[in-house]
């Protein structure tokens, strides 16, 4: 054996030197997250009013709206997130924030979930809940003249609108 | 929690059971020097039997379910599973569609029917799972690192009133 090829490791050594450490030690050290890194989004609980406009949009139904009688639940499970950001475009009072939280690993499904129980306000003249208070407010911001009528409910309305035509022929 | 089982290096088989091919090649690039899983001792096999945990990505489509099934009885006791990826965790954009089991959760009903025990699975999310999010799932699973991700209920207004 040649003297070349007996030294050729060390020739490695030099060239690894110069190349340096590639590695990042991550648990241990913090992983590279560019700004454009879309992660789990954030909810934010003192803005949602329960619209459901996220759920709508949302591909794999990670967001899902359930309306019951007394409210209404809106529940993110992050294991079928996709990590799109659509919810967030479209989030009409900017509720929904796109993180760059990855680091979601669980043993237990249940503690992917997330979820925001809106209770809903009841109706002036009936008493049947149907609105969410923050819903309430956000329509009479866009509809001022709605004060009249907002705290009815559908039906109520109706029966009011039905009353009022039907005097009217007589 | 440190697991008994886990206290030297853990061999990995990658299981693909019907995914895009995202989250198998985050699997790689996890392989790869910049990342360097082998610091935890993990290594990639070519069989079940040898394997410590397995990789499971995709959302389990019909089509795959009897291999998956055979592949996961070849794999000795304790079995572990990294479910990886949205697809294998919920089903993904596909958790509905008639062609998939849709996610490991109603996977395991199956399982128990074939007598397929698994000890315990690793919920890694994502789409495709970061390189960094299977090593957090693997750190998890080795006790090296604690779980960030809780169940959040919050309850909004103050019920209805008139």
């Amino acid at each position: 054996m040649s003297l070349k090829k007996l030294l050729k490791p060390f020739k490695l050594l030099s060239i690894a030197k110069k190349a340096g450490v590639v590695t990042v030690l991550y648990p241990y050290q913090k992983p590279l997250i560019t700004s454009e890194f879309r992660g789990k989004i954030v909810i934010d609980a003192s803005k949602c009013m329960g619209c459901g406009a996220c759920a709508n949009v949302c591909p794999p139904n990670a967001l899902s709206i359930t309306e019951t009688e007394e409210s209404v639940i809106l529940n993110y499970f992050v294991g079928r997130c996709i990590f799109c950001g659509m919810c967030a475009d479209v989030c009409p009072v900017g509720a929904i924030r796109v993180s760059n939280e990855f680091e979601l690993a669980t043993t237990n499904i249940d503690n992917l979930n997330t979820v925001l129980v809106h209770k809903l306000k009841g109706c002036v003249d009936c008493g049947k809940p149907f609105i969410t208070s923050r819903m309430l407010e956000n329509v009479l911001k866009k509809v001022p003249f709605a004060e009249k009528y907002i705290n009815e409910c559908p039906d109520c309305r109706r029966k009011r609108f039905i009353n009022i035509v039907s005097a009217r022929k007589r | 929690m440190k697991d008994n089982h886990l206290k030297k290096s853990i061999w990995v088989f990658h299981l693909n059971t019907g995914s895009c091919n995202g989250c198998d090649i985050e699997i790689l690039d996890a392989l790869t020097p910049y990342f360097d899983v082998e610091r935890f001792g993990i290594k990639l096999v070519a069989s079940p039997r040898h394997a410590d945990v397995v990789l499971l990505t995709g959302p389990i489509t019909v089509k795959t379910l009897p291999m998956v099934i055979n592949a996961l009885k070849a794999v000795p006791r304790p079995r572990y599973v990294l479910a990886i990826g949205a697809c294998a965790v919920g089903g993904g954009i596909w958790y509905d569609t008639y062609s998939v089991i849709g996610g490991v959760k109603e996977f395991k009903k199956i399982l128990e029917e074939h007598g397929v025990e698994i000890d315990k699975i690793v919920y890694v999310p994502g789409c495709p799972a970061r390189p960094e999010a299977i090593i957090y799932g693997v750190a998890l699973l080795l006790g090296l690192v604690k779980e960030k991700v809780s169940k959040e209920v919050v309850i909004i207004g103050e019920g209805s009133h008139h």
